[in-house]
């Protein structure tokens, strides 16, 4: 059991969090995403949406939420409780009793969840997957994974897919349920002011560790075009960064599309004026960098030149002072703001502890420091060009 | 200087007015290590018609002045672009422009002082030059086009032209290609000229600072301008009543959104009013409503309404958005709802608890803490209002807003799909 206390001062709330953490699984993906959305449906003390959120809001506005999240090729599921701290309740409340109750003791009824609930939320999770395409910049992402990522686990996309929902029922999602509490990773986190740790009301027979090795990734090559009614393009492009100091990518990373400093949004909306949002983002645990950027859709050859143009210089070390320090500052100003809200300070430690690093926020800026130009360079020659995804619509002609 | 201290949240707010009239409002916090500025002038989207209080003029300018003005105040001399130059510095600058404000902001936990130099040397040092302009109209261009796939936007600007017939607040904030193609440097520096004076610009403060000295700091990097008259803006005139009932559009999207409108034409306090709102919406359509429940097991709503009051001195309307299958099935049934219920003593007190809770945690953040009081005090409100005056609404008040703008007042439903 992992439970932990981070405690802050200055907050006018607390935060509770537990997550259940399994291995992406193509088989069992769909059907895991469908637990969240059960259990808050109703417990066996709070019966239904109306008696849970009645009771939320009797403790003058506490917050409860829930979903799934995909770290790496982990799937977690994820549940929040949040409320104000002793200081400004005029009476106490029990805050982890409550998310207690909501995760471990959920409505039962003929040893099955509840079938009304299970048959609403397949409905619910039907329309979101068949909804993906109306944020298209979200959509775009993603796409671009699935496609970089097609055969391996980091490529299922976490709400799972349409087919799999019917053979879901109230029993065998329960099944899967009593399983998931037994042997996915469950890691707890109070975070605030005179916090109590979360202790977990069930017995765990089976300790097993949940663990997955970083997938072998092939690089792909791809370059995929896909047609939609859009008035601005989305181009996506996936590179495949070296295995070395994670620091030393955070700043290739930050220096390439970090902010307003960096080549990318330099290059791409400054010089050529080709684009409001020109930028990239590191995903750490796949060793993965995204270059995002929106144009018109007859600029897409000369948005690539000059993208990749911004690849060649790294490599060539066309880097200068400025560009590079301001990536630094930029990464530690974004650390330093992690004890500035509760959420992050969790998300943070969990996923240290999901990786088995266990750094302390200190230790990991001072990594950042440590960094030098040189480090940067020589990353560049190994960083590959995987995937190139664009979303695009017609050619608009200029009246 | 005005101080005013709050016991239940342990907060205290100064309030300085300037002698040139600008004013500063600091909300210092202890414990935390993130400081936050940001200044505003109040000079929006919707100010596209004023008198020049130097010449007397009355001055028409393109719609989109406000923005366009905005991305052109980091401009420099030197060539060096502000905004990159408060970046550089590991602040997380930026800035906005909405319909009846401009702000330029920084979040950071160190340089702070590096930063309030650069931020009140730009935002008091214009440079326009007929190429800048020039280069800007293709970056707004993009930024309109994004704005066009956005649904959210849509089903914001049509609720608006709905209820409303002349209000500028229905026109885009950053305007169209075509009137972006007639802003010049000249336009530029016009409405900088007018609008870009202390009297009409507000600045707050949140952070790990001493008030007095804070202050102090502010004064010393403001240069001298002369006096100005308040500017006249002119706004067409609003009939009263809506515009027209609905407004639907196609945007090939898999979940259809609405947004049903109530416009607000009644002489109230607007703190109070807005409390009572908040009571309303949480009350007859919240999470804990009877009428949520229901529309959730009929599977027409899949996630809660987002229900919100916006005011100005312009115009006020209270919002229900929401996503369905059939937008039409839950107006219905919402209207039905207002029309025969009443708030309940019970959800009465429960929904206030709520609000109150609500109202305590915009205190976590420094950012959110200067984003709430400088929107505030751009309506000629101070945010502190809204937690005294929770306590003093009563149900008989909360009803009587439910009778006069919503039960007796016509909406609307603008409709993306």
């Amino acid at each position: 059991m992992n439970n932990s206390v981070i405690s802050t001062e200055g907050f006018k709330t607390n935060l509770y969090a537990i997550f259940l953490t399994v291995p992406l699984n193509k088989k069992e993906v769909t059907i895991n995403s469908l637990i969240p959305a059960v259990l808050r449906r109703g417990t066996e003390k709070y019966p239904n949406q109306l008696e849970i959120n009645k009771k939320l809001e009797e403790m003058y506005g506490a917050s409860f939420n829930c979903g799934v999240d995909k770290m790496g090729d982990y799937q977690v599921l994820k549940f929040y409780m949040e409320n104000l701290s002793n200081k400004y309740l005029p009476e106490k409340q029990n805050a982890v009793e409550f998310l207690k109750e909501l995760v471990f003791n959920p409505l039962i009824e003929n040893d099955g969840f509840k079938k009304e609930y299970v048959e609403q939320e397949k409905e619910n999770i039907k329309r979101i997957i068949e909804s993906r395409k109306d944020n298209k910049s979200q959509y775009s992402l993603d796409r671009c994974i699935e496609e970089m990522f097609e055969g391996e686990m980091y490529g299922i996309y976490k709400f799972g897919n349409v087919d799999d929902l019917e053979k879901i029922n109230e029993k065998n999602l329960y099944e899967q349920y009593k399983k998931i509490i037994k042997e996915a990773r469950i890691d707890c986190f109070s975070c605030g002011e005179e916090v109590e740790k979360i202790e977990i009301p069930i017995e765990r027979s089976k300790q097993e560790q949940v663990k997955c090795e970083l997938q072998e990734h092939n690089i792909k090559n791809k370059e995929i075009k896909e047609p939609m009614d859009v008035s601005q393009g989305k181009l996506i492009i996936g590179l495949v960064t070296p295995d070395k100091p994670k620091s030393v990518v955070s700043v290739y990373n930050t220096v390439l599309g970090g902010g307003a400093n960096s080549k990318l949004f330099q290059n791409v909306r400054e010089k050529a004026s080709l684009a409001y949002t020109a930028g990239s983002s590191y995903v750490r645990r796949k060793n993965v960098i995204f270059i995002k950027t929106g144009i018109e859709t007859a600029n897409y050859d000369k948005a690539v030149e000059i993208i990749k143009q911004q690849l060649e210089d790294m490599k060539n070390g066309n880097i200068t002072d400025d560009e590079f320090n301001s990536a630094k500052q930029l990464i530690i100003a974004n650390l330093n703001l992690i004890p500035e809200s509760q959420e992050d300070l969790i998300s943070y430690y969990f996923d240290q502890k999901l990786y088995d690093e266990n750094l302390k926020l200190e230790d990991y800026i001072a990594n950042i420091e440590k960094v030098t130009k040189e480090d940067i360079i020589d990353l560049a020659k190994d960083v590959k060009l995987d995937t190139i995804y664009f979303l695009h619509g017609q050619e608009r002609s200029e009246a | 200087m005005k101080i005013i201290k709050n016991q239940k949240i342990n907060e205290t707010v100064y309030i300085e007015t300037l002698e040139n009239g600008m004013k500063i409002i600091v909300i210092p916090k202890k414990n935390t290590k993130k400081k936050y500025v940001i200044w505003s002038t109040k000079f929006g989207s919707i100010d596209n018609n004023f008198i020049d209080p130097t010449t007397n003029k009355e001055i028409k300018v393109p719609d989109g002045v406000a923005h366009y003005l905005e991305h052109k105040m980091f401009e420099n001399e030197n060539g060096v672009d502000s905004l990159y130059k408060m970046m550089a510095l590991g602040l997380d600058a930026n800035a906005y422009t909405t319909n009846d404000h401009t702000a330029y902001l920084f979040g950071c936990t160190d340089n702070f002082y590096e930063g309030l130099d650069e931020l009140m040397d730009f935002v008091q040092h214009p440079y326009f030059t007929d190429e800048n302009v020039e280069k800007e109209r293709g970056i707004i261009g993009q930024e309109i086009g994004r704005y066009d796939d956005e649904p959210g936007w849509k089903l914001y600007v049509n609720a608006m032209d709905c209820l409303y017939k002349n209000n500028p607040i229905k026109l885009d904030i950053a305007g169209t290609v075509e009137s972006i193609a007639k802003i010049t440097k000249e336009v530029l520096y016009s409405c900088y000229n007018t609008f870009y004076h202390p009297t009409n610009m507000v600045m707050c403060i949140s952070g790990n600072f001493e008030a007095e000295k804070i202050i102090e700091e502010v004064k010393n990097r403001l240069l001298p301008r002369e006096k100005m008259e308040e500017i006249k803006r002119i706004y067409p005139i609003e009939p009263k009543g809506i515009n027209k009932k609905e407004k639907e559009a196609n945007m090939g999207i898999n979940m259809p959104m609405f947004m049903i409108g109530y416009k607000d034409e009644l002489e109230e306090d607007k703190v109070k009013e807005d409390l009572a709102i908040q009571i309303i919406f949480n009350s007859l359509l919240g999470k804990s409503s009877k009428v949520y429940q229901e529309l959730y097991n009929e599977g027409l709503l899949q996630t809660s309404l987002d229900s919100s009051y916006e005011y100005s001195k312009t115009y006020a309307h209270a919002l229900i958005a929401g996503e369905s299958t059939n937008p039409k099935k839950v107006y219905e049934k919402i209207k039905e709802t207002i029309a025969n219920e009443e708030i309940s003593k019970e959800d009465f007190e429960r929904s206030k608890k709520k609000i109150y809770g609500d109202l305590v945690s915009e205190y976590n953040d420094v950012e959110n803490i200067g984003r709430m009081y400088l929107s505030d005090a751009i309506k000629d409100v101070n945010s502190m209002e809204y937690i005294d005056k929770i306590d003093d609404i009563s149900i008989e008040y909360v009803n009587e807003i439910l009778r006069k703008l919503f039960k007796e007042n016509e909406s609307i439903i603008s409709i993306v799909k």
